[in-house]
């Protein structure tokens, strides 16, 4: 199943679309993949581009994915590909990378039969590069085709995404994620805990997969968040300093505390969505016992709200300072 | 690759464009009349004309055909070729990449050659928001006075971006939004045309879609095509994202039960369907909004299928309107909140928990109070007095009715009083008042002093029919404190204090208090200066009074 669907995992409607486009030869020369994170964008893009370009496809609109053309588009060292991004997540793409990008498309293709370009997280773009591309994007040359990828359209200038084709990708069931990640060698349970804390994203999933130290921090974490729950506020003030010694981590901690709260807030209304943190379902169903629908409704918002205020570049130790005064205490005050 | 739908498509003849007739018929008759101007500037949003138009005009102008009604003809050599592109009189600029001043003056040096083919020689410049400011200003002289064979029509998204010097130069013309039934007529034809199977409702959706731009619907219908299905709701919901409304419908119905949970399942029913979180927002919103409508008494422009509103009315019957603009609010948030996340569902989570309690907010009860008694006011003045009392009662029972309610008929609650009968006696109560408030412990409450505030016009009113002047004086008065049964004036000038607190004059003022609100005042007059009030235990005549006035201050008081 997942063979005839370009070896992908879900997004069939998604592949089968830009199949046709290929058998009809109505390939449009720009696409736009959003979706979150994770989710197999990049996947889609780069087995496209292999069913573009492969020398002998074994059916219209597929790729062979084990000739040389295949593999060195699957390992992103193809002439023909182009992939463009932002130094490092969280970065600027700068108008100079697309001009840079924009002579080279205007060249024949190397090899194949289209030159594929591939931007990711084109959201990072700042407003120069963005407009820089627009006159690109509209009129290509036509042995061009563009993939342009971001986390959903609205980060992007209406005028982009208007200039392309786009393609909303969805997050997948989580017991598909499950399977996926089982039948590469993972015993159940654990391929259950990622498929969960995935939240149906597979390459997250496989992300976390092969990064053991990850999962250990986030054991960590959570612990720690339960002891800041049982302590009082001098030891809350003192995590608070220790934790914002460093901003990435901060970040990440919230982000990870937002999951954990959400789950709270989600049990505790009673709802039978799935959780994200299903290891931890004793501590939260305790919690989610104790604190009503609105305030576990105001901690995240405020843990959410926090994480932008940190992207505003705001104090980091004030912001958690007042973040975990106004937890609720659990168990026994120790003085 | 194939020409994309919406570029054959273009609309080769006036009758071809749709939903801008207020523009085509003026330059129809601009042609007819062989008036057209040296300038046009066309702006809009996206995907409603303006290039289409201006290359219109453009061949309109060189068309040889002999009426000049019937231009163009897309017949004769001119239109063919500007038909294909190739007419060298016709020159069309991208602003965007061609922004600096250096593009303007290459512009000018040519414009001063006459045209090669036809009679005039026409740039077109699109994006027009996009020239530098130099580029602007190099191109104002150009622009007021070309030389007698060259047109300008200026195309733009932004108009504001576009300084007012180049506004005033053209001849402006606004393209508007397309409403969703001209663009489902467009797309109706469109698919006849090119033998695209596709249900009516499914054009209707992709025509709803397209937020007014005919581009976006017509590329949204080439998308659609191009999966080579029948183009049907599911499929474009399948695309796009957009969810039937039963989702929306089931999860308003939990919120009215107060239920999370079940909300939170309707939700995730939702978004697993294949709903996009902000795309689902968004339509909550919409509801929501239809239900305010409806609430409003405009069920009309709620814009619901029938089936849908009767549930809508239902549900607007549920909500008062305050918790409705909560919802909406809330449900606005999410559908805005451009954090990508790593949860798409949370700010819809966090919304629908929001909503679940309605914050103990004192302003929007005040605020539906006041519409009410405008409401009600309104007759007032009209008949010029009222039983005033009833007002003072009505306020009570008003806040739990919709304001609409009550603005929508006044003429009928007025109709069964007979304003001139009563507008002879001096204002009495309908209802017997409860009993004289006591004078020896008057009991005033900061809420006694807003009413006196809000009904101060009403006062005035009652003022006005004993003692013409006299109001005119109080409309430089208004009151300022309420302490021990002492009403303080602060009073603009020296004239309107003098008047007002004549013994004769202070008389009819503490009746029409005591009638309109049935309490029993003194009065006292102050001047209070724009700057500084002066403090009503201050001497009104006294030093320290005088020095405030000439703009003194207040620093400390010593006994």
């Amino acid at each position: 199943m997942i063979e005839e669907n370009w070896g992908l995992l879900g997004h069939d409607w998604a592949v089968n679309m830009l199949r046709r486009h290929i058998q009809e030869d109505a390939v449009r020369h720009a696409y736009l993949f959003t979706g979150p994170p994770g989710v197999g964008r990049r996947s889609l893009a780069l087995r496209f581009a292999q069913a573009l370009n492969c020398p002998q496809p074994p059916a219209p609109g597929e790729a062979c994915r084990a000739c040389r053309t295949c593999t060195q588009i699957e390992a992103m060292q193809y002439p023909d590909l182009s992939i463009l991004q932002a130094e490092h997540e969280g970065g600027t793409l700068k108008v100079e990378q697309i001009r840079a990008i924009q002579h080279g498309l205007s060249l024949k293709p190397y090899q194949g039969r289209y030159r594929v370009a591939i931007f990711l997280r084109f959201q990072e773009a700042n407003p120069n590069a963005a407009n820089a591309l627009l006159k690109t994007l509209e009129e290509a040359p036509a042995h061009v085709v563009l993939v342009v990828m971001a986390d959903n359209p609205d980060q992007l200038l209406p005028t982009i995404v208007s200039r392309c084709e786009g393609l909303r990708l969805r997050s997948l069931p989580v017991e598909r994620v499950q399977t996926f990640i089982q039948s590469r060698g993972t015993d159940p349970d654990s391929a259950r805990l990622l498929a969960h804390l995935s939240g149906g994203r597979p390459g997250y999933a496989l992300r976390l997969k092969d990064d053991p130290h990850g999962l250990e921090l986030r054991t960590r974490w959570l612990d720690e968040l339960h002891g800041i729950l049982s302590s009082n506020r001098i030891r809350r003030f003192a995590y608070a300093e220790k934790l914002t010694r460093d901003k990435e981590e901060t970040r990440q901690v919230l982000e990870l505390w937002g999951s954990y709260w959400r789950d709270v807030m989600l049990f505790s209304s009673g709802s039978s969505i799935d959780l994200t943190n299903i290891d931890r379902m004793q501590e939260i169903e305790s919690l989610g016992k104790m604190i009503d629908l609105s305030r576990a409704r105001r901690l995240v918002m405020d843990i959410e709200n926090g994480i932008d205020r940190l992207d505003k570049n705001v104090n980091a130790r004030l912001l958690l300072e007042v973040l975990l005064l106004d937890w609720p205490f659990v168990g026994s005050e120790r003085k | 690759m194939t020409q994309a739908l919406y570029r054959k498509w273009r609309p080769q003849k006036w009758d071809e464009v749709a939903g801008q007739d207020h523009v085509t018929k003026t330059l129809r008759n601009a042609v007819a009349g062989g008036r057209i101007g040296h300038a046009y500037l066309f702006s809009g949003p996206r995907g409603t004309g303006k290039t289409s138009v201006a290359r219109l005009l453009a061949k309109a102008a060189n068309c040889l055909h002999e009426t000049p009604a019937e231009r163009p003809c897309n017949q004769c050599q001119y239109c063919l070729a500007v038909n294909k592109g190739s007419f060298l009189d016709l020159i069309e600029i991208d602003a965007a990449s061609n922004n600096g001043v250096d593009d303007v003056r290459d512009l000018r040096d040519k414009i001063n050659f006459s045209p090669n083919q036809g009679k005039y020689k026409i740039y077109i410049i699109d994006e027009v928001h996009m020239l530098s400011t130099q580029a602007f200003n190099a191109l104002l002289k150009t622009l007021e006075e070309p030389p007698p064979h060259a047109i300008f029509i200026l195309a733009t998204t932004e108009i504001n971006k576009i300084p007012a010097t180049v506004l005033s130069r053209c001849q402006r013309h606004e393209f508007k939004r397309a409403s969703v039934e001209a663009i489902t007529l467009q797309l109706k034809e469109i698919a006849n045309s090119e033998k695209i199977p596709a249900d009516d409702e499914a054009l209707t959706l992709i025509a709803r879609q397209a937020t007014g731009s005919f581009r976006d619907a017509i590329s949204l219908l080439d998308q659609m095509a191009s999966t080579g299905e029948k183009i049907t709701l599911k499929n474009i919901h399948e695309i796009l994202g957009t969810a039937a409304s039963q989702n929306v419908l089931e999860l308003v119905d939990s919120i009215q039960k107060s239920q999370p949970a079940e909300g939170l399942d309707h939700l995730h029913e939702a978004l697993d369907a294949g709903t996009d979180s902000r795309v689902l927002a968004r339509q909550i919103v919409e509801y929501l909004r239809a239900l305010l409508l409806i609430k409003l008494g405009n069920p009309d422009q709620a814009n619901l299928p029938r089936e849908t509103l009767k549930q809508a009315a239902k549900h607007a019957g549920a909500f008062s309107a305050r918790h409705i603009l909560h919802m909406i609010r809330e449900f606005n948030a999410a559908a805005t909140d451009l954090r990508g996340g790593w949860q798409p569902a949370l700010s819809l989570e966090l919304a629908l928990a929001g909503v679940m309690e309605l914050p103990e907010e004192k302003q929007p009860v005040v605020l539906l109070q006041t519409s009410s008694t405008r409401a009600t006011t309104r007759p007032t003045s009209q008949a010029t007095t009222m039983p005033t009392s009833q007002t003072e009662t009505m306020p009570t029972s008003q806040a739990t009715n919709t304001p609409t309610s009550q603005a929508t008929n006044p003429p009928t609650s007025q109709a069964t009083n007979t304003p001139t009968s009563q507008a002879q006696d001096s204002p009495k109560p309908v209802h017997p008042p409860k009993e004289k408030p006591t004078l020896t412990a008057p009991k005033e409450t900061d809420s006694d002093f807003t009413r006196l505030a809000k009904e101060w016009k009403k006062i005035k009113l009652a003022v006005k029919i004993v003692n013409r002047p006299l109001e005119a004086a109080l409309n430089s008065c208004r009151p300022k404190e309420l302490k021990n049964g002492i009403l303080t004036l602060g009073c603009d000038n020296e004239f309107a204090m003098n008047l007002a607190s004549k013994n004769d004059n202070v008389e009819v003022v503490t009746k029409a208090i005591l009638d309109t609100l049935d309490m029993d005042l003194q009065i006292k007059c102050v001047i209070s200066n724009a700057r500084q009030d002066t403090p009503a235990d201050i001497k009104q005549d006294g030093m320290v009074a005088e020095a405030l006035k000439v703009g003194g201050k207040i620093t400390d008081i010593q006994d």
